[in-house]
């Protein structure tokens, strides 16, 4: 894959760690010519200096038709400027870019960015699942929210428990992927019998995430 | 459906002062929005048009202080022309404002606007190049 990782400090050094491969061929930009010197000394990368929203400074790095475009600027809309300009000009076939303000997520994918990554998005984000107040429900969202995993471990109190698959009414809307039992995979069919203890994963889309929760965690009656 | 009758210009500098009086004195209905309290403070005195004073990636601002919603014309011209490119992109792709003229320093931004509905570029270079020209033949005929 041909990787082009656009400014950053530490963050571009860790990148680089992380894809420095024989399969990976890393086109490294940066607009500090210290940061570049410093990233050539130790990671032993060619490194193009230059603003890497600049036709020029891609030009000069032969970036055209890359897989990968990361985008680390300090600045938002220079983020937004370099993955416009890495798809828009040089063809590039997926750009990934970091920014400040967690609104702008949702607004730079609407408006063209393959995928945008803020850390206070990420962390609010986890910081309402680790929140959730049954801590034994925990979800992940995937392709840009559309589709959502769902991990759940079985209470005894839950109305599930207790009953095989095809007794509990599962909704249509989701679908259990695999349960984990003892550190042991099961298919799930018909037949299963849910136990307390057993971590179920379960997909289904976003808006239906709520229903999957309160079906879930319907409880006995006492 | 809210009525589009404003004229919005972000950034004020010499250029946006220039394009918001002019606006205001044919009596359009103007917004301006600069970050810098001094920059508005630059614009006319008749200057009879509405000040914002806050960045124009101020999405609140965007909306319940310009009222983005009603604008009909926008012209982009602040100094940053990353700021340019993406408000270009926000204004016309979220908002659908009609007619957004955006000033670019590099050329190069134009073809990154190009399939936007509705936006037109404008280049200081290539306006005093040909300005350049036109008076350079008027020279040589004299």
């Amino acid at each position: 894959m041909n990787i082009v990782i656009a400014n950053g400090d530490h963050e571009a050094s860790y990148i680089i760690d992380m894809f420095k491969s024989k399969e990976n061929n890393l086109i490294v930009i940066n607009s500090s010519e210290e940061i570049a010197m410093t990233l050539m000394e130790r990671k032993h990368v060619a490194v193009t200096v230059g603003d890497p929203w600049l036709n020029s400074t891609l030009e000069a790095a032969d970036i055209f038709e890359a897989d990968l475009f990361v985008s680390l600027c300090k600045k938002d809309t220079d983020n937004f400027a370099a993955c416009m300009t890495a798809k828009k000009i040089f063809k590039v076939k997926k750009c990934i870019c970091v920014v400040q303000n967690p609104r702008n997520v949702d607004l730079y994918k609407k408006i063209g960015i393959d995928s945008v990554i803020s850390s206070t998005y990420l962390l609010a984000a986890n910081i309402k699942n680790e929140s959730n107040a049954d801590s034994l429900i925990k979800s992940l969202s995937l392709d840009d929210e559309k589709i959502v995993m769902i991990e759940a471990i079985l209470s005894s109190k839950y109305i599930v428990c207790g009953h095989a698959i095809k007794d509990i009414g599962f909704p249509k809307f989701a679908s259990i992927a695999y349960i984990v039992r003892n550190y042991n995979f099961l298919i799930p069919h018909g037949d299963v019998e849910l136990r307390e203890g057993d971590m179920l994963m379960i997909a289904c889309a976003k808006e239906n995430e709520k229903k999957v929760l309160d079906y879930l965690k319907r409880e006995k009656r006492a | 459906m809210a009525i589009r009758n404003k004229t919005l210009i972000i950034g004020v500098g010499r250029l946006g002062i220039g394009i918001a009086n002019r606006a205001s004195s044919r009596g359009e209905d103007v917004i301006v929005i600069d970050p810098e309290p001094s920059a508005l403070a630059r614009l006319d005195d008749t200057f009879n048009g509405f000040k914002v004073a806050a960045s124009a990636t101020d999405l609140f601002a965007l909306e319940h202080n310009c009222e983005v919603k009603t604008v009909m014309k926008a012209a982009i011209v602040t100094g940053d022309d990353n700021l340019n490119l993406f408000l270009a992109h926000l204004l016309s792709t979220v908002y659908e404002v009609p007619n957004i003229i955006v000033r670019f320093n590099d050329p190069d931004n134009g073809p990154l606007v190009k399939e936007l509905p509705g936006v037109r570029t404008i280049y200081p270079f290539d306006l005093s190049l040909e300005k350049f020209g036109e008076i350079d033949n008027q020279g040589e005929d004299k």
